[in-house]
């Protein structure tokens, strides 16, 4: 038998006694093939110019992907060249040079990892079919399968690939060729090694590591950026500290508390997972790192996700919308006006003054209740009647008011708040009449319907008061609006063309802040949420699901790998009269102990963070499906999700592996005498 | 205690059936101390693992204190071992990743014994055995005989009433054999702990008051000790072994 095929053989097995691994490198490399696919896509770049950004962002991710992916794969042939040696010394002692070995075991290697990456450019040109859909159905375009295939995207990933490979199996090839055969034949001979051996140190560093856990779980909450890095180091600490020190906790526990030891499968289930912890608490450590990344990143994509739609959402209600503050002269405004006309075809619009009212009264109710910037100095008000006819325009239902009326001298009427829902919920219980000029108006309602209440010369900001047309003459008018409903998108050139009417005359000079004309094109702004969904959202959820499928990887491999140590001590425990109904149990809690303890850190300091990160947000992005509590909850199910297919496999395999079967039993002892 | 009536044991499919035991019986008085010996294939760790519930006869009973462990529940079963029968393999099968104390005392928190009664328990029968001193201490600290005596240890702490020894001495040195042996010979005498014990070790069989020898699955002959000194009946074994022929490379 020739070598290459002892290789092809000995892939084979590889392939299939490190499943999780093979099909986590194919998924990894399916991810990076969809991805790359995104950036070499015509017909996406073509979507929106500033989609090139997102080429950036990605090959960024990418980079991220290449390093983690490369310490798993590493971490991985380490491991099998260990579990491995005793097997390679023994083609060493029938002769075979270290040259000959190391070369079996590289084409061995290179064998699995390119059927990986085959199976994964297949299925990644699936994922990117499904990131296509996406794209398109973002940009409001309809997906309709077309199967595509890039040169370009396969010679990348091929790159990225073979930077990850080779640099592995050329630094195990070397190993292999400055072995001695004795090492290799006893390498299972010598114990592995605790990271740090004194117990008494172990237990003052396990105190240690506690103490800055929490102390690093204050600061983070503290919200202050420099607390917040002094915080994460703490954790960060915490975490390779406490790992570390675990499995000296174990047994100094015992001794405290014997009756504990002895109840149940306490005995077994923390004794095994403190052998397993004495020898992985640095990877367990990193692991935990990994998966705080992952909920991290999880969750700040979908807040930012939520946040750049919401903000869409209350911006674009209008399919046009161009205003210009009433204290500047209108010649520009004119100009864009007349190329609206030429060349954008309106179905309905509106032409309308937003007035500043008397007083602050409302504005400064909302700022004492709720987190509230003001912009206008003075409470806005709407007509009546303008306020009527953007609801027609809008399709929402009429609103009836009562109008002015004048009697005895004096004035009075009704006045409606729209408003978007969270300062909805502050004016509840707002009821005091306000002063219009000569008139007194009453409330009359609150509505919340999305009514392009969001950033500067709308309709107010976040609210505006609608009173009778009567009571609005002789306010002074903040800024004059055009809004429009129009019978197509407008076109990213139509778009383009206006700003650069209104950027020639008034944006020259000034910063775009501080201009007086404002124009807000619904295609436009979705175009950017798309475009900032590509280039923040996208890579997070990438290295998020590299990130976690990495992670539980090597946990599950190094699980598995306990296979052996666990058949022989289940045998031994139905041979010692354990109930099998028991043996399950101590299985379950052994692996789900084992599971959980590297994401109980991770889960509270990533939902901690999340939620922070969603209240500094600006009150009123975050609502209803997109609240931070629901986006921790989204984030903690997808994390939980994948996590749970590994843990789920791993504990298949071990059932299937471990626990003895009456029947198996006594064949397995009948056939070996 | 235990009595072994007519039990016979088949291997294989219809067209190949290997007889591993054939038509066996014996029986055992409490407080004995016997040996089975026999070549390898002999049929004597099939007889070891019927006793031991781990295994089922195709026909005859096993009656141990007069209860027929064939028609035992499976789940009567596990409990039956780790109440009655206690344990000792020739490669120690202690765990690894539990002390020796650890070990010891879990054959009584399998038996759901009170937890904190425990300690008291394993360090009484640890004293008894001498390993009082290496308690703390994980199996990969210690010697092979002292692995040896805690599961000796093991196998009684529970109040099991048969020991079932398989090849106790074929991981140690001969000063660690005779040493367990003498350990074992002193649990029976002392303890009145019942044992049956599996070997091909002529010298091992001679610590024994009673000896079966098996062949081919059958019982070929029976040595009883009596008045006689443990060297003569380590030779008259030794003849025995001679008649037996076949497989005896380890005697010779």
């Amino acid at each position: 038998m020739t070598l290459s095929k002892l290789s092809l053989r000995n892939a084979c097995r590889q392939a299939r006694d490190y499943l999780v691994y093979f099909v986590t490198v194919s998924m990894v490399t399916a991810l990076m093939y969809a991805f790359n696919g995104l950036i070499f896509s015509e017909e996406i770049q073509t979507l929106s110019k500033m989609l090139r950004s997102m080429t950036l962002a990605i090959i960024l991710a990418s980079i991220v992907v290449v390093c983690v992916i490369s310490w798993l794969v590493s971490y991985t042939t380490k491991f099998m060249l260990t579990r491995r040696s005793r097997e390679l010394g023994t083609y060493i002692l029938i002769g075979l040079e270290n040259e000959q070995v190391a070369r079996l075991f590289f084409l061995e290697n290179v064998a699995v990892g390119a059927l990986a990456m085959v199976l994964g450019m297949i299925l990644g040109n699936l994922i990117f079919q499904a990131l296509r859909a996406i794209v398109l159905a973002m940009f409001g375009m309809g997906y309709h399968f077309a199967f595509s295939f890039s040169l370009k995207t396969v010679g990348l990933t091929l790159i990225y690939f073979v930077l990850i490979y080779l640099s592995v199996q050329f630094r195990s090839r070397r190993r292999i060729r400055t072995m001695k055969i004795y090492d290799l034949i006893y390498f299972e001979k010598q114990n592995e090694e605790a990271v740090i051996k004194k117990s008494s140190s172990r237990r003052r560093i396990s105190v240690v590591s506690i103490v800055l856990g929490v102390a690093g779980t204050v600061l983070i909450l503290a919200g202050n950026l420099f607390f917040g890095i002094v915080g994460a180091g703490c954790i960060i600490a915490f975490l390779y500290g406490f790992f570390a020190s675990f499995s000296s906790g174990v047994p100094a526990w015992f001794e405290k508390h014997n009756g504990k030891k002895y109840q149940g499968q306490n005995l077994l289930v923390f004794r095994a997972l403190s052998a397993k912890l004495a020898t992985m608490g640095v990877v367990m450590a990193t692991i935990a790192m990994l998966f705080t990344a992952v909920l991290i990143a999880e969750g700040t994509g979908m807040t930012f996700r939520a946040m750049f739609c919401n903000r869409a959402k209350w911006l674009s209600c209008f399919d046009l919308v161009l205003s210009v503050e009433a204290s500047v002269a209108d010649m520009e405004y004119e100009e864009c006006m007349d190329y609206i006309r030429e060349n954008i075809p309106v179905l309905d619009a509106w032409q309308y003054p937003i007035y500043l009212g008397d007083t602050a009264e409302v504005t400064d109710y909302i700022g004492e209740n709720t987190e509230y910037y003001p912009y206008y100095p003075r409470d806005t008000v709407m007509k009546a009647s303008d306020y009527a006819a953007l609801r027609r325009m809008l399709g929402y239902p009429e609103v009836t008011m009562e109008p002015g009326r004048t009697q005895d001298g004096q004035s009075a009427g009704q006045y409606i708040i729209h408003c978007q829902p969270y300062v909805g919920e502050v004016l509840k219980d707002w009821s005091r009449p306000v002063r219009m000029g000569e008139y007194t108006l009453t409330p009359g309602g609150i509505y919340t319907e999305t009514f392009a209440q969001y950033l500067w010369g709308v309709n107010g900001n976040r609210f505006i008061l609608v009173v009778p047309d009567e009571a609005a003459e002789g306010l002074a008018v903040s800024h004059n609006i055009y809004a429009a409903k129009t019978a197509e998108p407008v076109e990213e050139s139509q778009y383009e063309a206006m700003e650069e009417i209104l950027d020639q005359n008034v944006y020259s000079g000034s910063s775009f802040m501080y201009s007086a004309l404002y124009l807000y094109v619904r295609s436009a702004e979705e175009a950017e949420v798309a475009v900032m969904t590509a280039m923040t959202v996208f890579p997070l959820f990438y290295l998020a699901l590299v990130l976690i499928m990495t992670a539980a990887t090597i946990l599950t491999i190094q699980q598995l790998d306990e296979t052996r140590r666990y058949r022989q001590q289940y045998g031994l425990l139905y041979k010692l009269g354990m109930d099998r109904r028991e043996m399950m149990k101590a299985l379950r809690t052994q692996v789900a102990i084992y599971y959980t303890m590297p994401a109980i850190p991770p889960v509270l300091i990533g939902v901690t963070f999340v939620l922070n990160l969603g209240g500094a947000v600006e009150p009123g992005t975050l609502t209803g499906a997109s609240h931070p509590l629901v986006i921790t909850g989204m984030a903690l199910g997808l994390f939980f999700l994948i996590y749970g297919v590994y843990i789920l496999l791993a504990y298949t395999g071990l059932k299937r592996n471990v626990l003895p079967e009456t029947c198996s039993v006594s064949s397995v002892s009948g056939s070996a005498k | 205690m235990l009595q072994v009536r007519n039990i016979e044991k088949y291997y294989g499919s219809r067209n190949n059936v290997t007889k591993a035991l054939d038509r066996v019986s014996f029986t055992v008085e409490d407080g004995e101390f016997m040996a089975i010996m026999g070549a390898s294939g002999s049929g004597k760790t099939t007889l070891l693992n019927c006793i031991s519930t781990i295994d089922t006869v195709s026909a005859g009973e096993i009656l141990l204190d007069g209860e027929n462990i064939a028609e035992l529940p499976a789940g009567e079963l596990a409990r039956f071992r780790r109440e009655r029968l206690g344990f000792v393999f020739q490669d120690f099968n202690l765990l690894d990743t539990l002390t020796v104390e650890e070990n010891i005392g879990l054959a009584l928190s399998l038996n759901h014994s009170d937890p904190h009664a425990v300690k008291n328990q394993v360090e009484k029968v640890a004293s008894k055995l001498g390993i009082q001193d290496i308690l703390g201490k994980f199996p990969y600290q210690v010697s092979g005989g002292q692995k040896q005596r805690a599961a000796c240890a093991r196998a009684i702490v529970a109040g099991q009433s048969l020991l079932l020894a398989d090849e106790p001495t074929g991981a140690l040195d001969s000063r660690a054999s005779k040493n367990l042996l003498e350990i074992m010979t002193q649990m029976n005498r002392d303890m009145g702990t019942t044992i049956l014990m599996v070997t091909h070790d002529a010298y091992s069989a001679s610590y024994a008051k009673r000896i079966l020898f098996l062949k081919d699955g059958r019982i070929f002959n029976e040595l009883l000790r009596g008045e006689r000194s443990r060297s003569v009946l380590y030779h008259e074994i030794l003849d025995v072994l001679a008649l037996l022929g076949g497989d005896l490379s380890d005697v010779i």
